[in-house]
């Protein structure tokens, strides 16, 4: 008897977030389609119309908790460019350096918390045994030096930003508090620590990848356009252009981030609450982008730390340029990871940084402005319309997962199409299905600007009857 | 993290272990508020496997800057959001956003946006050692280093408009701070780092259960440190969209047990 059928996974586990995936199945029992979807959904879109600019920021960092920072950076600069403010260089050295403790935090506890189980144990390890606790247990230095290179990130934007998660020292016009010199020697001894960390880190990661690599370039290698901040070619976090590439790595298109919401679209779909963008120019679906870790070594050819850019040119010398492979995320994580470390050590060893004139004094006034970083995941924009007195009349927000989510579809569905024939499903969809989400580490709650929730799969027949849960 | 993982053993966690079920637990965590039926349905779980419940976040224990959201109905939120919604595939929404106590009961609330690591490490400790948690009772001010003076200003200050004093109460200089109506036990880092106090550890334990009079008594504050007049003061904060519940916009059924509050 022939059926159509529906497979569910709810919720996906180590991943910040909740999701779940389903998988479409036609009469014959082969995959049609495949769904990755966010379950929650929050709102901040609309109901901070009418709030003063300035608690914007503040509040709109609540967003998230794990990458609070780059979005709170990218609302400070949206802000500051309606006011047409220049902030001094001193300012934008921290700020970059807070973007460096962001990106560190965050990616630390991706690689270590969240991705380096499904390396370090077999696929058949029990699951309740696939976490960083077990990896802890049976070798406590991993654990400690995973806590010691986050606790350089947090430390960062402790110091620097005055609170561990929301920080509060950005604000337009520049930062409330300068650097004490003292707290610049203290985060340039943690940065030495951190620096040997990641490259050790690296190196582990890099012999856990060559062994799985085989088995790694099979879970996906969508080709598409990549997108992310770029300055003379070199990686850039803060400022830069945006440069779009295709396929085949040559340059689509290059724009200041001014430009950023002309070139870009969203659509929803029925059965998930976060929407998908894409490129306009190309239209749907032939403008699907993906933006983050892989998308940054992608369109840059060089690194302007020393280190990074060496690992940066092997990574393009191995995998290609660009680089499919959608599991080479946690490779480019790594990348992405020892730059920071090494940027913010150059960051921090610059006197400069100490220089009390962290601030300048704003005018509000209205009009539309736009801040563009390189949020952990990819290319954050914030767009705002201020009304005359300084208030958010209205505000469109483009978050990397949104850009990310119709590639996490379709690898999804590609990974689907490889493990179930006839409605026979092979061990280890789960796993893979789990893997490829988490590879683009997508962060659900700022895709929809909900709360949290966790991946299960559900097989469901044609009138939507739930056969059987994984 | 060190510390937490020499005492317990962590086995269900979405975000770091593998694990669909959920065990029956000595203790359970609970962040975030009650948004769908399936969160309800899982808070519901969730209490029915585990003798203590601790509910952690600003989200869980009072809503929340989600909660902002209860302004608009399910419906517009929708409508103004996705058109193409097909609401059979998705979890249902409820009417609003509430914090968990609303669903079931909650033996510690730890609020905070986000909670202090050392509140949490704290807290967790007790709880295990058999103890009852060190409370924090009072307002952020007792824990903050600026001076009280008393000033002569005509109007409020927002915090771009001028740069702050280092030593001097952030409310005395015309800012809206609400560290003297916001529970303690953060150490005060935003007005330390010049930056007003926006209340995300929600209401003090005198302030609790009279929310109405949260209002009046921060108009009396100010005005008592700035010398401008209560009528003044009145309005110019009316003038600030949700100047007090940032944090605490839900609907409270069941929030009875201050001093569960850590």
């Amino acid at each position: 008897m022939s059926q159509k059928k529906e497979i569910t996974i709810s919720p996906t586990t180590r991943i910040e977030g909740h999701g779940k995936v389903t998988v479409l199945l036609d009469e014959s029992g082969n995959v049609s389609d495949a769904h990755f979807y966010a379950t929650e959904i929050r709102g901040f879109d609309y109901f901070l119309r009418g709030m003063e600019a300035e608690r914007l920021p503040f509040i709109i960092s609540r967003i998230c908790g794990v990458c609070s920072t780059a979005h709170e950076i990218a609302s400070v600069k949206a802000i500051e460019s309606v006011y047409g403010a220049e902030i001094t260089e001193t300012a934008r050295k921290l700020r970059e350096l807070l973007l460096m403790g962001q990106i560190i935090s965050n990616h630390s506890l991706v690689f270590f918390f969240l991705t380096l189980p499904d390396f370090w144990f077999s696929p058949e390890e029990d699951a309740s045994r696939r976490n960083i606790f077990q990896i802890m247990r049976e070798k406590p230095e991993v654990g400690k030096k995973a806590i010691a290179l986050r606790r350089f990130g947090t430390d960062i934007l402790e110091v620097v930003g005055k609170r561990e998660v929301h920080i509060v020292s950005a604000i337009p016009g520049g930062l409330i508090n300068p650097l004490k010199e003292r707290e610049r020697q203290e985060l340039l001894r943690e940065a030495e620590n951190a620096c040997t960390i990641t490259r050790e880190a690296l190196s582990l990661g890099k012999e856990l990848f060559d062994r799985n690599w085989t088995d790694f370039r099979k879970a996906g290698d969508y080709k598409t356009y990549y997108m992310a901040l770029t300055k003379d070619d070199a990686m850039e976090f803060y400022d830069g252009k945006i440069r779009v590439i295709d396929p085949d790595g040559e340059t689509l298109s290059e724009f200041t981030v001014h430009d950023y919401m002309a070139h870009l679209e969203e659509k929803s779909h029925e059965w998930t609450y976060a929407k998908f963008a894409y490129l306009k120019a190309l239209g749907w679906p032939e403008g699907i982008v993906q933006v983050g870790s892989t998308a940054r070594m992608n369109v840059n050819s060089k690194a302007s730390t020393q280190l990074a850019d060496k690992e940066l040119q092997e990574f393009r010398r191995k995998f290609g340029s660009p680089a499919h492979a959608t599991l080479l995320f946690d490779y480019a994580r790594l990348i992405d990871l020892l730059y920071a470390c090494e940027r913010a050590k150059e960051l921090l060893e610059d006197e400069g940084l100490r220089r009390t004139d962290t601030r300048v004094k704003v005018k509000p006034r209205g009009g539309r402005g736009i801040g563009v970083v390189e949020a952990p995941r990819g290319t954050l924009a914030h767009e705002y319309i201020l009304t005359r007195n300084g208030r958010l009349k209205s505000m469109k927000l483009i978050i990397p997962t949104q850009v990310n989510n119709a590639a996490i579809n379709l690898n999804v569905k590609d990974a689907a199409k490889e493990f179930i024939h006839h409605a026979e499903i092979k061990p280890g969809l789960l796993n893979r299905i789990e893997m490829v989400i988490r590879a683009y580490d997508p962060c659900i709650k700022c895709a929809t600007r909900a709360t949290s929730e966790g991946l299960t799969v559900e097989i469901r027949n044609s009138e939507g009857a739930l056969l059987k849960t994984l | 993290m060190e510390i937490i993982s020499g005492d317990f053993e962590i086995v269900y966690s979405p975000t770091f272990v593998d694990l669909a079920e959920i065990p029956s637990v000595d203790l359970a965590i609970v962040e975030g508020g009650v948004r769908t039926e399936e969160d309800e349905r899982f808070i519901r779980e969730v209490r029915a496997k585990c003798r203590v419940l601790v509910s952690l976040g600003l989200c869980s224990t009072h809503g929340g800057i989600t909660s902002l959201g209860n302004i608009f109905s399910v419906k517009k939120l929708l409508e103004k959001q996705y058109s193409l919604l097909s609401p059979s595939k998705l979890p249902g929404l409820e009417d609003l956003m509430y914090p968990i106590c609303n669903f079931v009961d909650v033996e510690y609330y730890v609020p905070g946006c986000p909670p202090m690591p050392l509140t949490i490490v704290h807290t967790l400790k007790n709880i295990v050692g058999g103890k009852e948690p060190i409370r924090h009772q009072s307002v952020v001010c007792t824990e903050c280093h600026r001076k009280i003076v008393p000033a002569k200003l005509d109007h409020l200050y927002g915090i771009y408009e001028k740069e702050a004093d280092p030593e001097l109460c952030l409310v005395s200089q015309g800012f809206v701070c609400l560290g003297s109506v916001t529970r303690e036990g953060c150490g005060a880092p935003c007005p330390r780092a010049g930056f007003t106090c926006f209340g995300c550890r929600g209401p003090s334990d005198a302030l609790m259960y009279r929310s109405r009079d949260m209002y009046a008594f921060l108009v009396k504050v100010i005005s008592k440190r700035t010398n401008i007049p209560e009528e003044k003061v009145k309005e110019e904060l009316y003038r600030n969209p949700f100047i007090f519940h940032t944090f605490t916009f839900s609907r409270f059924e069941r929030f009875k047990a201050r001093e569960r509050v850590i």
